[in-house]
């Protein structure tokens, strides 16, 4: 077996894996607080990343304070949409609260089609450019590096602060017991309010480290089938584990780029199936994820 | 103004439905020769298309939707991935008829079955995980459908990113006279000139031909689909809908009313991808993508879930509305940049969400307000002798019922 090979696929897992970490941190960090899986996830994230864009291109703001304008600002355009259109809805219906998400998905996607139009736009680079381990085909490149510090990053911030602050602790109460802290005086509204602004916040990190990616560019719908890869990272990690999500996204990264490589009567196209079959497979036979916690409905 | 009451079962209620089912065939027949080759609307400036060609597209999108009223609207299992079945059986008649020689609707027979097996096999999962898992999962299959049809192994049957094309085509018969019904409806004084002038062309005949097809097909799938809501199954599935566990308690076996429902739902998702195929001659891969998938939720929704028009509705909804949006490019306050680019989707979406929060009964639901305010059915009281709130002749048990009385009690009661 060629190590070099191996060591390539493994870095590229790296890669993708990491931004769908990313995102499927920012649908567990929603599902926690609100047992809702948020369709319009991957869009919110890819109008952050838009946001951002303009904010460098056409405010000549520098890149990673454009970054962080549109973390803010996604954050409270997040927490409006949560307030105007979540909020009036029962959180035990499921039906109605899937059919927001996926009137915000169309709604935000072609939204952004409308401003931005369809073409795909260069966006700058985050990090610094060339390879830092480059073994003939094996190369792991400063991107990839940065982008799984980003992630580690992130991950260590939201573990403190949602066990360091008063925020964060209500945020853990509302997700473990809904009627208790409402007992107990916690503001449940604003809690949950606060959980999309995060997610939102979280998300548009990933989006923007993601639309850095020199190998992509940014359009409307670059983050379509991200949605998907992450949902099978979400699930598989558990949809309520913080730590689960970077174990999921590492997992369908390395599924997407190792197994694909690897198992040859798998076509290359089908890196998608492969993390749909993952996510259904996770679904039936270990609903609450590795590392998630049951639910136990009673009558 | 004072609804006018009308007794289910009376003889009013039968001329009633009569005349509403009369009025809905004339518009069936004066539609397919009204909007044969020119229907256009000119508003403003902007030109909007209403020929038989967008009707026939919003067939095929309307008995998907029923497909998804008998899952999530009966049945309240949340499946996002309509689209699979709808490109599913797309592919597999466009490849019966174009390689295997059959018959457009002959393919029926394998299209029905191999959705209903992929139905059910799919569905599976929603035996153990529920709401929004579910979504997940059926969303990802919706996704998966397009890189399915390209793959290298499948390029013989699909053809490819370049799309299935399918060169036989629908020919309307000689015994139908649809000449002659066109030229009676053209001789009509005023209206006639609505209906075109002279013969109709081979190709108007054909499209009508096909129109007729495919509302019969329609027509079958909703006598089907509206018996099975009725029936015992159907009940279970409402049961199930309504409160699982109760369901469960009751006796209703849920892994196989769950994968009954499935199979037929995604089996109509099929029925309506042949008819899509029949009218466009050609199944392409991005046709099936998971936007397809979410334009049918929409269709569901704003047309009315558990209901059966409101799937016609929906249809037409999602087959004219992005049509149309594209169509708009004037509008006096809003500058033209704004109405180039997906205005349609735009539009769907905020249908969507404004629909769920002002009339969460869809379109439909509306209709029905607005209609209530003319003509209430008043259901036929439960037959009465023993029953002590029965008003009868006399105290007596009499099998003779005095039907005035009892509109005089309801009437009472409804108002």
């Amino acid at each position: 077996m060629d190590v070099q090979l191996l060591l390539a696929r493994i870095f590229d897992g790296l890669a993708n894996g990491s931004t769908y970490a990313m995102v499927a941190l920012a649908l567990v960090i929603i599902y926690k607080a609100t047992t809702l899986i948020n369709f319009a996830q991957g869009e919110m994230a890819m109008l952050g990343a838009f946001i951002a864009y303009t904010a460098w291109f056409n405010f000549g703001i520098p890149m990673w304070g454009a970054v962080i304008l549109a973390v803010i600002l996604s954050a409270i355009l997040a927490a409006l949409v949560e307030r105007v259109l979540i909020r009036p809805f029962d959180p035990a219906d499921h039906l109605p609260l899937v059919i927001i998400t996926l009137g915000l998905f169309l709604g935000i996607n072609s939204l952004a089609g409308l401003i931005w139009r369809l073409d795909p736009l260069r966006f700058p680079e985050l990090f610094p450019s060339g390879n830092a381990i480059d073994w003939g085909t094996a190369r792991l490149s400063w991107y990839t590096v940065f982008t799984v510090a980003t992630i580690l990053l992130s991950l260590v911030g939201l573990t403190l602060l949602l066990n360091k602050t008063k925020v964060g602790l209500a945020f853990r109460a509302v997700s473990s017991n809904l009627e208790s802290s409402q007992l107990v005086g916690i503001k449940v509204g604003p809690t949950l309010q606060f959980g999309w602004a995060l997610a939102a916040g979280v998300g548009t990190l990933g989006a923007c480290v993601f639309a850095a990616n020199p190998v992509l560019q940014l359009e409307p719908s670059y983050m379509l089938r991200v949605l998907i890869f992450a949902s099978a990272a979400a699930a598989l990690g558990g949809l309520d584990s913080l730590w689960g999500a970077l174990a999921g996204g590492l997992a369908v990264g390395f599924v997407q780029s190792v197994v694909v490589q690897y198992i040859p009567w798998v076509p290359n196209q089908m890196s998608l199936a492969a993390a749909a079959v993952v996510l259904l497979a996770v679904l039936l036979f270990r609903p609450a994820g590795f590392f998630g916690t049951a639910q136990v409905s009673r009558v | 103004m004072a609804a006018k009451k009308i007794l289910v079962g009376s003889a009013q209620h039968r001329t009633y439905k009569a005349v509403v089912w009369g009025l809905a065939l004339l518009a069936l027949v004066l539609v397919a020769f009204a909007f044969n080759d020119v229907g256009q609307i000119t508003l403003f400036d902007n030109k909007y298309n209403l020929s038989l060609t967008r009707i026939n597209k919003a067939i095929a999108f309307i008995i998907a939707i029923l497909g998804l009223q008998v899952i999530i609207g009966y049945t309240g299992q949340i499946a996002l991935g309509q689209s699979f079945f709808f490109g599913l059986g797309a592919y597999i008649t466009a490849y019966l008829v174009q390689d295997q020689n059959w018959g457009y609707l002959s393919t029926l027979a394998v299209v029905v079955p191999a959705c209903f097996i992929v139905g059910v096999i799919l569905g599976l999962p929603a035996l153990r995980i529920h709401g929004l898992y579910l979504a997940l999962v059926t969303l990802a299959f919706a996704a998966i459908f397009p890189s399915l049809v390209r793959l290298d192994q499948l390029f013989d049957i699909t053809n490819g990113s370049n799309g299935k094309s399918v060169e036989s085509k629908l020919v309307a018969p000689d015994w139908l006279p649809l000449d002659g019904i066109a030229g009676v409806l053209q001789g009509i004084p005023y209206f006639g000139q609505f209906f075109g002038d002279g013969d109709l062309s081979s190709r108007e005949a054909d499209r009508v031909w096909k129109y007729m097809l495919f509302v019969a097909v329609a027509a079958v799938c909703f006598w089907l689909v509206a018996n099975l809501v009725k029936s015992r199954p159907g009940r279970a599935m409402q049961a199930i809908r309504d409160n699982e566990a109760s369901a469960a308690v009751s006796g209703v076996d849920l892994a196989r009313t769950k994968s009954m429902a499935f199979g037929v739902g995604s089996a109509l998702g099929g029925v309506g991808g042949t008819v899509y195929v029949m009218e466009l001659g050609i199944a392409s891969p991005d046709d099936f993508s998971q936007l397809l998938a979410i334009n049918f939720i929409v269709g569901l929704v704003v047309g009315g879930v558990a209901s059966l028009p409101g799937a016609v509705v929906g249809g037409f909804v999602i087959a004219l509305i992005p049509d149309w949006a594209s169509s708009t490019q004037s509008v006096g306050f809003v500058p033209e940049r704004w109405l180039q680019g997906p205005t349609g989707t735009l539009f769907l979406g905020a249908l969507l969400i404004l629909l769920t929060f002002f009339l969460p009964g869809g379109i439909v639901a509306g209709g029905r307000k607005l209609k209530a305010k003319f003509v209430s059915l008043v259901p036929q009281p439960p037959d009465l002798p023993n029953t002590p709130t029965a008003i009868t002749t006399d105290d007596a048990v009499d099998d003779d019922v005095d039907l005035d009385a009892i509109e005089r009690a309801n009437q009472v009661q409804t108002t």
